[in-house]
């Protein structure tokens, strides 16, 4: 995509004619207001929010931008070319929410290559052997902390309702007409309508959830055996295993898994 | 102290560099002192305050661009915003409106705009403000043009 080639070429340093506002220097941290997208260092227009909001005995929910007075509620910024994370003016207002380690170790599963448990878990069976007859209780719950963690919020009851109800009548459709329908046609139909659904809420991040969740589905495991296996592949997490340091050495032996560990500022060893 | 030193530097090369594209306009920064500047800006015309070079004084705070600059006019001035003794100046963007987005050449911009344009509600300087409130804009005229003459001209030989 162009688009997201044009920011990421600019995301380290900007060239001196188009200066952070605030402190006149090359951009450092490329972020972002979210209403004018007026563009500023990380670190200067948190700063210059936290001064705004300083003056007031009362919590502000937004700041209004120091070149267009637009109002803004939240900053942009760590974009990788496909996910962003957001800073909001009144951090009580909209994310009272707070990343547990799970949720944190599910988004690290975001960095590694799709395909990464393929070799453990085989899809193509599970819709040969029609597995998905089998009702999967845990799904409910997989989808709440996965979607939890994508869009670091709290509250997103009514996206899992609405996807797992795709699902289900997905399902419901299937058990009437299954055998007319080659295991290909219905994996693709599977795919098509889960993207569908999850895209206004994930946006660049819904491809991947639903090969995650058709992952997690022909796993036929429930969410902590699951999350042993692919802690396992991770590196991560072989019972006692639990410095940091130890896990980075497992993801130099494994090219496969894309080390993004700077999110993290607590030992990833993934106990709960 | 870091960040508003390196910030006061950027602005200091900027006006090095463009020292002749606001002829209104000459900033200076002090020769030991980066924190304090000082600027002589032109009187607009077609106002009393016209030919008259006026000087403004900034003492910029540690925690700059998130404060703004104190500004003073150090040149005597009759002017309903500015004090007549102490010079202060009364512009939002000096006090609630600061935005880390203007810089101290924009901010005497910003003052040579409020000369031209009076805020006679907001006075700083009562006699001034309510000769303009009063409609006598005759009576403002002379006695700022007395001023200007007074303080901002150069004497003729």
């Amino acid at each position: 995509m162009m688009q997201e080639e044009s920011i990421q070429s600019t995301s380290s340093c900007s060239e001196d004619s188009n200066p952070c506002p605030i402190c006149l220097g090359p951009i450092v941290q490329d972020s972002y207001l979210d209403k004018c997208l007026h563009k500023f260092c990380y670190n200067c227009i948190i700063h210059w929010t936290k001064v705004v909001t300083s003056k007031h005995s009362y919590k502000l929910s937004s700041v209004k931008c120091p070149l267009c007075k637009a109002e803004n509620f939240s900053v942009i910024h760590g974009f990788d070319g496909s996910s962003f994370q957001q800073y909001f003016i009144n951090q009580n207002y909209k994310h009272g929410f707070i990343l547990s380690k799970a949720h944190k170790y599910r988004l690290q599963c975001y960095y590694t290559e799709p395909g990464f448990l393929s070799d453990i878990f085989n899809v193509s069976r599970f819709w040969k052997l029609r597995k998905y007859h089998q009702p999967n209780c845990w799904l409910r719950n997989w989808l709440t902390r996965e979607i939890q963690a994508l869009m670091q919020e709290e509250d997103v009851n009514i996206i899992v309702h609405h996807i797992s109800g795709v699902f289900d009548s997905f399902m419901r459709r299937n058990e009437q007409q299954s055998r007319k329908k080659t295991p290909e046609a219905k994996e693709e139909e599977f795919q098509a309508l889960i993207s569908d659904a999850a895209r206004p809420f994930l946006a660049a991040r819904t491809d991947r959830f639903v090969n995650e969740m058709e992952l997690f589905l022909a796993s036929g495991l429930n969410i902590e055996a699951y999350d042993a296996v692919y802690k396992q592949r991770l590196g991560w997490s072989a019972p006692g295993v639990t410095s940091e340091t130890t896990a980075q050495e497992h993801t130099e032996h494994r090219p496969t898994v894309i080390p993004y560990l700077y999110i993290f500022d607590e030992d990833s060893d993934g106990t709960d | 102290m870091q960040a508003s030193r390196a910030r006061l530097f950027k602005e200091y090369k900027e006006v090095q560099r463009e020292k002749l594209a606001d002829p209104d306009i000459q900033l200076a920064c002090d020769d030991s002192n980066i924190f304090k500047w000082t600027a002589l800006i032109k009187g607009p015309s077609e106002t009393p305050y016209e030919g008259g070079v006026f000087q403004l004084a900034f003492a910029v705070p540690e925690q700059y661009p998130l404060q703004p600059p104190q500004v003073r006019f150090l040149t005597k001035i009759f002017h309903p915003n500015v004090h007549f003794k102490t010079g202060e100046i009364c512009l939002d963007i000096l006090k609630n409106a600061w935005s880390p987005a203007w810089t101290l050449q924009s901010v005497c911009r910003a003052i040579i705009a409020l000369m031209a344009h009076p805020e006679p509600d907001s006075p700083l300087n009562c006699d001034s403000g309510n000769l303009l409130r009063s409609g006598d804009i005759r009576g403002f005229h002379s006695m700022a043009r007395m001023y200007t003459r007074l303080a901002a001209m150069p004497k003729k030989g």
